[in-house]
């Protein structure tokens, strides 16, 4: 359990190069890939969460260690895989059609994935098409939105739109994001989640698929 | 008619050159740029504290230099006088002299970063507001050099790859002229910045119309919103992009 307790502070301190070493002798010394994940890297992350909310937290740290989850993830995830697990749900993410800002798109997505989700980034300046064309191939659960800009905001009420257009609005979960967007608007464009930071995107995409 | 103006400073030649030929009096106060980088909470009690110590027995209205500025004109509470904004997301519709013209040219180039005389010489965060920057306080506006110090190298490239441009998505700039530049110095800054960065330069012309109808106390509903006293300023996501509701309203 030593090692294990290693791993543990290595996603939490952002090395990355530890997290991916450690992983790979407690996955070479049999531990369940499984256990690994639920035991030790997810709860990693939930502190880093913790600690951005708290202020002792910033920007750059929640970076590394996502970074070094993500390292870690990549060493277990053939073992995930082979083991028949699947991931915590499916995101699709990207900022919206007409703004080019994605640190925050980034941040959300890098942040979703520690969470355990996996993610297909469709990239920024993403129109309607292109998210229902990822719900349509990718089994998508969750449709994530981000905008940076107030005269970008629209886009995401036309992507929910065309969601109802093609009929498939309530079989999947869309959230939104973004300095300029509210839980207020979140709700009189129809999203079903608003999330303040990267951090409670998390929480929140958890209890959309079930999982939190 | 006797204004006061309280506007952003990335406007002040163009509000200087307006306000000499206005047919009012206008007493202009400048605020920082860097108010815009502060968060929209902070940016408007900032606002509503210049507001209120506004001499409302002087004026007959107060006129804003301000767009929406992402969302840090949301909550404003006018004094007892009328208090006038330009419907706008932000300057580069009073720039450019319409929202409809600033949303034509947004749709069509969405990569575009503007400079004007005022981005140009006012553009950075200076001061005390440097350090109240939500790109300060959030742990983003770090060097390289301070990256390599606090997370390590192997970190610091990582992250100066995720936080160090800002506008890696962007490829081009478009210098608005506006007529009131001393020379083309401006100009040939935005064009050699454009060149460093390898995007793409242009240059269209600006228009002083809105600023003019600002000051000059031509407010159309369609392009101004004027705040009757104690109202408050919503956001609203349409053509309208802001509203004044009564102050009983939640």
């Amino acid at each position: 359990m030593e090692n294990l307790k290693t791993l543990y502070t290595a996603i939490v301190e952002g090395d990355a190069k530890t997290a991916k070493a450690v992983a790979e002798s407690a996955i070479a010394a049999g531990v369940p890939p499984q256990q690994l994940l639920n035991e030790i890297m997810i709860p990693a992350m939930d502190e880093v969460g913790r600690l951005f909310e708290a202020n002792e937290y910033f920007v750059p740290e929640l970076l590394i260690s996502a970074r070094a989850m993500k390292w870690a993830l990549e060493v277990i995830k053939p073992h995930l895989i082979a083991g028949g697990a699947q991931p915590a749900g499916r995101v699709a993410i990207g900022t919206v059609k007409g703004d080019l800002h994605d640190i925050g798109k980034n941040l959300v997505a890098a942040m979703l994935e520690g969470g355990g989700f996996e993610i297909i980034d469709l990239g920024v300046d993403v129109g309607a098409d292109q998210f229902l064309e990822a719900y349509r191939t990718k089994q998508v659960d969750i449709v994530a939105l981000s905008a940076l800009l107030t005269t970008t905001m629209p886009s995401m009420k036309q992507i929910i739109d065309e969601f109802k257009a093609a009929g498939v609005r309530d079989k999947v979960k869309i959230i939104v994001g973004g300095a300029p967007v509210t839980a207020e608007y979140a709700g009189e464009i129809g999203a079903d989640g608003y999330s303040e930071n990267a951090s409670s995107a998390v929480t929140l995409a958890r209890s959309l698929v079930g999982a939190g | 008619m006797r204004y006061k103006l309280i506007s952003c400073e990335v406007f002040y030649r163009e509000m200087c050159a307006v306000i000499a030929q206005a047919p009012h009096m206008v007493d202009v106060e400048f605020l920082p740029k860097g108010l815009h980088d502060i968060g929209a909470k902070g940016m408007s009690a900032r606002l509503q504290a210049v507001l209120d110590a506004v001499d409302v027995t002087l004026y007959d209205a107060i006129l804003f230099g301000y767009g929406l500025c992402n969302n840090g004109l949301v909550g404003l509470t006018a004094p007892a006088i009328p208090l006038v904004i330009p419907r706008a997301h932000d300057c580069i519709t009073l720039f450019l002299g319409s929202k409809e013209r600033y949303q034509e040219y947004f749709t069509a180039h969405p990569g575009v970063y503007f400079k004007t005389s005022g981005w140009i010489e006012r553009g950075a965060p200076t001061g005390e507001l440097s350090q109240l920057s939500i790109q300060h306080r959030t742990g983003m506006d770090r060097s390289y050099a301070e990256l390599v110090e606090k997370y390590g190298e192997d970190n610091a490239q990582y992250l100066w790859e995720m936080l160090g441009n800002h506008h890696r998505n962007y490829s081009q700039y478009t210098f608005i002229e506006m007529g009131i530049e001393p020379d083309d110095r401006f100009e040939r800054q935005t064009e050699a910045d454009a060149a460093a960065k390898g995007w793409a330069y242009a240059k269209v012309q600006g228009d002083m119309g809105l600023i003019r109808r600002l000051l000059h106390g031509e407010w159309h509903a369609d392009e101004f919103l004027v705040v009757p006293p104690g109202w408050r300023v919503v956001a609203r996501v349409n053509e309208r992009i802001i509203d004044a509701v009564p102050p009983a309203t939640a």
